[in-house]
Formats: structure tokens, sequence, C-alpha cells
């Protein structure tokens, strides 16, 4: 049958040809099964990851066929292979051309769907005409498939796509009978207008947010997905109006499906904002609960999105699960993550009347044996106790037990969140500060050490062998992270001010190991000012380094209020699950400088918020360079050019205010001139820091 | 097993299809040709970007009746249909009388392909019905077809709208077709 004789010398004649050329063979046959055998192998092939793109031209052959599982598959093929053989694509249109007339509106919305897919320039003038026949066919199928083929092309093309008047008939079809007609002419048009430069190309009135309503509750998941999120974009004109829709909206959750109730709360949490009747605000909250609790039932990773969405609605909301805390106890085969998760709204649920129920739960949770959610929970009990004043009490008492459990970093972990109890509130457990101190040995943390130095300088007049314990650190001082070695100079002054008249050698000998044999210049530094003070005046020092200290309130993460604003918009999207605003990972310019600016600041902020002594040596190191930094790149404007810069130098004026020295303030207060100047002003900063000492 | 039989005797007497195409410039008339072998009707054609197949039974034999685009830019892929054919069918414009060399060349173009060397070859002189069209023998003269060696050959004046001299050639072809089976 296949008869090529060959006229090359018999030495390149091999009697194996390959797979590919007995597919060709096969592909051209006179029998019509044998042709589609050789179809299906060829997409076989094709999903294994072999190349049988040198097969266009044969595969494309057997496009026309009464056939409609062969049609099928030439279509995938054409799909997969179209890109690499742009030249030889233009064979198919008028077969394209042809099925978009058949009378079966399988094959056309199939024919209108595959061209649409067909990415090749080639093609696109000859996709307008098919296009605009399928959009206005009689069939709903073909229409909607054609829909979202008006997207393809704009992504394509948005010139031909307006001039042709395919978008204007998109948004006609909002207005179509069909409901996921609608849904589809929905998500194309959404699709449509963020790409778009002017933004004004999806636009809901009166008259379609009817239709989008009616369509809501007839359509498929995604087309329902599709109308929520096109809701959310929707500004109702008042209070009744975004009632009015709300109340539409709220049968989505009962659906099955996770992201359809997602997307429909997100609607709700954004009207919301809008609404004004207090007694439908609350029916809203009492409603929004069951779905939300319904979520936890999924798989793990919806489970971990619907628990991050609800992290936020939280914090704009959070009276919504009040009564809801059980759910969200930690299962033991629930993933770390999820885990992890829970905890975080477990705090944020707290209140005074389930506050019991939620200690024990974390007492539990304190003996498993995943390390890290064990501290998470031991941390999430100071938490409770710094969140509700009534329950530090039986907060330190749970605290109690675990440091007696002996186990390292528990004790650690606890000791820890101690500290952070007794900054709440001063003077209120100091009862326990001996059980805490027979643990000194077994700290190896730094933030561990760190805290219980804290509290010993802190509470120093009450622990009598307080200089004992801080000489044990002083032969290792050296050793010490840098954390440890601050908060012991600092312990020790405290010590030295509360008790004078015994600890004058100690204060003395840590100053000096501090001052002279430390690198670190915070130390040093801390210490100089430290020794300075003393030596000076020490009723001002009193003053200073025994000063009341502000309060503290839960650090949990909390967003600030535009950036929370802002995920509330994007809840069900992966914004929502980063808590991140979509910019800052999506488009085109992906993560720009200022971006990157953007998130060093921020980044900067949540450590200060963890531990300020690490953070303030931060924020000046980094102020420092951005001084450098911004004096090279602009060397002769007279105004600062971007806020990072007025940061710096104000930053450098509160740190020359705190000298007190108001005349080189003023100094630096306007821009350096070049760099020359700044190296001088340097000089300045330098020469009088010196004359300090 | 009753299908293997089947479709054991199916290859050996009936579904064996013939396979041929119909090649010519662009308006030579090809893709109406093609509809009215096949349902004998006059349809309203647009230029074939790509191609038309269609099976149509004529005295018992399946042609499998391939019509290709005959636009400048689309002629560089006729090659791809050539595989397997037994014969070609011409179709030229007898109106068109400029472009009588353009079909010339891509006629005999066409002819030198190796996979095309046994392939009978019917000339349609086509568009009889109007004024001023080129007899059979001046078509054939200008396509020099005189020239054509070890190959099979017949030119008919064609009216595809009318639908005169389509089965004549037709008939012609069967007889080729039947003489080199046997």
């Amino acid at each position: 049958m296949t008869d090529f004789r060959v006229t090359k010398p018999k030495f390149f004649a091999t009697t194996k040809k390959g797979e590919n050329y007995e597919l060709r063979a096969d592909l051209n046959s006179e029998y019509r099964d044998r042709r589609k055998d050789a179809i299906k192998k060829v997409i076989a092939n094709m999903t294994v990851g072999k190349d049988v793109s040198g097969l266009f031209p044969d595969v494309l052959k057997n496009m026309q066929t009464e056939d409609l599982e062969q049609k099928k598959l030439v279509y995938l093929y054409l799909m997969n292979y179209a890109k690499t053989q742009p030249e030889l694509v233009i064979l198919a249109v008028n077969t394209f051309v042809k099925d978009t007339d058949d009378i079966n509106p399988l094959i056309r919305a199939l024919a209108i769907r595959t061209m649409g897919c067909i990415r090749v320039e080639k093609i696109i003038d000859y996709l307008c005409e098919p296009l605009r026949k399928c959009l206005k066919d009689d069939n709903p199928y073909v229409r909607k498939t054609a829909a979202i083929c008006v997207a393809k092309l704009y992504d394509l093309n948005p010139e031909l796509a307006t001039e042709n008047g395919f978008v204007a008939v998109l948004q006609e079809m909002v207005s179509d009978a069909n409901p996921m007609v609608v849904a589809n002419a929905v998500t194309a048009l959404a699709e449509i207008n963020e790409a778009s430069a002017t933004k004004d190309i999806f636009v809901i009135n009166t008259s379609t947010l009817t239709k989008l309503l009616v369509a809501l509750n007839e359509c498929t998941e995604w087309g329902r997905i599709a109308i929520l999120t096109a809701l959310a974009e929707y500004r109702p004109s008042d209070s009744k109006e975004a009632e009015h829709i709300v109340e539409r909206v709220i049968p989505q959750f009962q659906h099955v499906n996770g992201s359809v109730v997602l997307s429909a709360i997100k609607v709700v949490m954004i009207y919301m904002r809008i609404i004004k009747t207090d007694e439908m605000l609350r029916q809203l909250v009492r409603k929004m609960a069951p779905p939300l609790v319904t979520l936890l039932a999924s798989a793990p990773e919806v489970q971990y999105v619907a628990l991050r969405n609800i992290n936020l609605i939280l914090q704009k909301r959070p009276d919504i699960l009040q009564n809801e805390m059980r759910v969200f106890f930690c299962k033991y085969n629930d993933p770390p993550y999820v885990k992890l998760e829970k905890l975080e709204i477990m705090i944020k649920l707290a209140n005074d009347k389930n506050v019991d129920q939620l200690l024990s739960e974390l007492k539990e949770y304190a003996s498993e044996v995943d390390v890290d959610f064990v501290r998470k929970s031991v941390r999430a009990i100071g938490q409770c106790a710094i969140k509700i004043d009534e329950a530090s009490e039986r907060c330190i008492n749970v605290l109690l037990d675990l440091i007696n459990t002996k186990v390292n970093y528990v004790v650690q972990e606890a000791i820890i969140v101690i500290k952070d109890i007794f900054r709440k509130y001063p003077n209120n457990y100091e009862g326990i500060i001996p059980t805490l101190c027979q643990n000194l040995e077994v700290l190896d943390e730094p933030e561990a050490k760190a805290s219980l130095i804290w509290i010993i300088g802190e509470y120093a007049e009450r622990i009598e062998n307080a200089d004992e314990l801080l000489v044990t650190f002083l032969d290792t001082f050296r050793d010490e992270n840098s954390q440890v070695q601050l908060q012991l100079v600092t312990a020790t002054v405290k010590l030295f001010l509360k008790k004078p008249q015994t600890t004058q050698n100690v204060v003395w000998r840590l100053l000096q190991i501090a001052t002279s044999e430390c690198d670190n210049p915070d130390i040093r530094d801390r210490a100089y000012v430290y020794w300075r003070l003393l030596s000076t005046d020490p009723q001002a020092a009193k003053a200073v380094v025994l000063s009341d200290k502000p309060v503290i309130s839960v650090q949990g993460n909390t967003l600030s209020g535009p950036l929370l604003e802002e995920l509330i918009n994007n809840i069900s999207t992966l914004a929502s699950v980063y808590h991140k605003p979509p910019e800052t990972f999506l488009g085109r310019g992906r993560f720009g400088a200022d971006a990157v600016q953007r998130r060093a600041i921020e980044e900067q902020e949540e450590a200060s918020r963890e531990s300020p002594i690490q953070a303030q040596v931060k924020t000046n190191i980094e102020n420092l360079l951005d001084l450098d930094f911004n004096d090279t790149s602009t060397p002769t404007t007279s105004t600062p050019p971007s806020s990072k810069s007025t940061n710096a130098t104000a930053n450098v004026d509160d740190l020359l205010d705190l000298f007190g020295s108001n005349s080189i303030s003023n100094d630096l207060s306007t821009p350096p001139q070049s760099s020359s100047s700044n190296n001088h002003q340097n000089n300045g900063i330098t020469s009088d820091l010196v004359s300090l000492f | 097993m009753g299908a293997i039989l089947s479709r054991m005797l199916g290859r050996l007497w009936g579904e064996k299809e013939v396979r041929i195409l119909i090649l010519g410039l662009d308006g030579a008339g090809k893709t109406t040709i093609l509809y009215r072998l096949q349902i004998g009707e006059v349809v309203t054609t647009i230029p074939t970007i790509g191609f038309n197949v269609e099976t149509v039974t004529y005295k018992n034999i399946k042609f499998q009746v391939w019509d290709l685009g005959g636009q400048t830019s689309i002629r560089p892929y006729w090659r791809c249909y050539y595989a397997n054919t037994d014969a070609v069918i011409y179709v030229v414009d007898s109106v068109d009388r400029d472009r009588m060399s353009t079909s010339k060349e891509e006629l005999h173009a066409m002819l030198d392909e190796e996979e095309l060397r046994d392939a009978a070859l019917l000339v349609f002189a086509n568009k009889q019905d109007m004024v001023g069209a080129m007899s059979a023998a001046e078509v054939s003269d200008a396509l020099g077809l005189g020239t054509l060696k070890n190959r099979q050959w017949s030119i008919y004046k064609t009216s595809a709208v009318k639908g005169d001299g389509l089965t004549e050639g037709l008939d012609w072809l069967v007889n080729i077709i039947q003489g080199n089976e046997q």
C-alpha cells in the first residue's frame, strides 16, 4: 500500500522507519477505521509526552469527518500543536468554518471553542465571522461557549475584538434569557475588563443587576462564582439596595461548593459596609456563622483556605463566631498548618466566658509531640492572659503546671510568655518568680534566657539572690547571644539602682566587660550610656531606667485597617490566603522595587512588634544605609524625593534629639548637597557622640 | 468475532476508498464541482481556506474527494495531500485567460512530484456557460497537456453551475481506475 520508491542509496534505507513514519502511513490510509486507530495512537503518544507535532498535516486531514469522536480527537491534537505549526493551521480554517455551520450544536460549540484555543495570529482573522455567527446562535450552549471565546480573542487582539463589536455583543449577553449564557458572559466581561486599560467595559446597572440575581440561582457553580465576584465589584447606591442584593445572595451560603460559599460571604462582607440597619447587620452576622463552620468539615486544604478567610473576617467582625469556639479545636490528625491557623483563630475568639474551655484545650496541646505546635500553644496561653484580664491568673496557673512538667522547650516557651504577662500586669504575680528562677540552668535559648533575666532585673528588689543569679552570667557574658547580653546589662543596672549597697561591684564588673571586651556596638554603647548616666546623676538614671513602661496588648497577627479592607475585598482568592494584596504577587511587573521596599518596612514593623530591641537595632542600621544610598543616588536634589529618605532623615533627627544636640539636627534636616558634605556631617555626628562620653 | 469478520470483508471488498484531489487556481470552481458531485446541487461557496473532503459514491466506487484551496498562500500545502492519490482533477477557469500560464506552471510543478507519479489526470475546462470561454482544445494547448509523458490524462468541457460534462469526466475516471485494478 505504501509504495514509496526510495531513490537514495541503499545504505540509507533502513527497515526501521520509526513510529511516526508508520503512523503517517496509517493516517493517510484508504481505510477509515485504520485512520481512526492511527489518530488514537497519535493522541496516546501526545498525552505521554512524545513529540508527534511532525504529523500535523496528516492528522489535520482527518478533521472533516462525520465521526464526532474522531473530530474531538483531532481538535484536541490541534489545540496542542497549533503553536508548533502556525503556518499549517490555516489548513484547518475551512473545516472550522464549516463546523460552526453544522446542524449539531455540540459540533458548532466544539468548533468555536477549539478555534478560540488556537492562539495563532494567522487564524484570528478567520475567527471573526464564525464567532459572530455563534454569538447569535439559537442554541444557548453554543452562545455560552462563544462568550468565553470573545475573552480569548480579546486577550490576543483587543482592537479586533472591540472593532468587530464582540465586546458590545457580550454586554448585551448579560441580559440573555439563559442563565448559563449570562454567567459566561459575566466571566468573559470580567476578564476583559481586568485586561482593558479603561476598566469601563463591565459596568453593572440596575437592569443587568436583576438579570444577574435571577441567573445566580440557576447556573452552575462556576457561573455562580463568576456572578458573585461581579457582584462584589458592584457598589450599591444605598443601604436598601445592598440589603436587597444580600438577601438574594444569602441562599448561596448553602451551596456545596466551598468557593461559592466564600464568594457569597465576600459579597455580604463588602455590602455590610453600606448596610445601615442594625437589625439586618445582626442577622447577617448570625447567618454567616453556619456556612463558615460547615467549611471546616472539608478536606484539610479547603479547611486551611477557610481558616485564613475566617481569620480576616474575624478581624473585621469579631462577633461572628462567638459561640463556635469548639469547632476550632484541633483534631489530633489535623495537618500542622491547619492546627496553627486554628490556634490563631481560637485566640481571636477567646473571651471571659469560654476562656476556661480554651485553657484546658491549650494545656492538652502543650503536651503533644509536635514541638512547633506546642510552642505556639504555650504562646496562645500567654496571649489569652494578656487579652482577658480576668483570666490572667488561671493562665499563670496553667503555665506553672507546664513549667512543672520540666519538658525543656515547654519551660522555655512558658518563661517567655510569663515575661509578657508580667509586663501587662506588673506587681501581680511576683510569687511565682522563685519557681521560674529554679529553671535558670535549663534555659538554653536566647529568648527564654533574656526573658528570665528581664524578670530578674525588673523584680530585683524582691528576689533576694538576684545578684547571685546575675553574677553567674558574668563569666559567660562574652559567649552569650547579643539579646541576652543586652538584657543582662539592663538587668544589672536595674539591680544596682534598686540595691545600690551590695551590687556596686557586680555592675562595675559587668559594665567593664561590656565596654571593653564586647565587639557588638549596641551592647557597648548601651553600657557606655548607662555608665555615664550612673556616674553623672543616679537620680536621672533611676528615672530613665526604672520608668513606667507603656501597656502592651495582644500581639496576634492583626492587619492594618486599609490592608484588611483590601483583603476583605479579595476573600476567597489567593490574596486572602496569603494575607497580602494581590498586586504583590500578581500583575505585569510582578515584584517591583516599590513593593520590595514596602515589604521590607512591613517586615521591620512586624519584627519590632515581636522584639523591640532587635528591631531597633535593625532600624538604625537600615536607616543609616538608606541615608548613604540616598545621597549617592540623588546628590543635588534639595528636597528628599522619596518617603524613604524623609524617613531616614527623620529618624536621624530623632536620634539626634535624643542626644539633645539641636544644632546638628538642624544641620541634617536640610538634605546633603554632595557626598563630601555628607561625610562631613557624618563626622559631625561621630564627634558629637564621642564628646558625649 | 462477527465484527472482525465483517471488518476483514470490508477491507477486502467495499471500504477501500479511491482518493481524488481537486486542484486548480482560486476561483476556478473546485468547491462547486465537489458539491455538485456529492449532492447534485449548486451551493454558495466562500473561498476555501484549507480544504473540503467528501465521500462520493459513483458506480459502486467510493471516492474520497479532496477539494483544496487554490489561493496562492495555500498552494504550497497541496503537497501535504499527495500521498496515496489515485487521480487528480485539475480545474481551470476557461474565461480567465490571463492566469492560464500560472495555471500551467502549477499543474506541471504538481505533476513533477514523485508521489503523484501514477495518478491519472482529469482536466475540467470549467465555466463553459460563460461568454468568451476557451474551448477544450485551447485550454489543452494553454496548459501544455500534449507534452505530458507517461500519464493517463483527459480533458472535458464542464459547467459546474449547469452540471454539464462532470459525469462524462467521472466516467472516464472510473474506466481508468477499474483498468488499473485489473
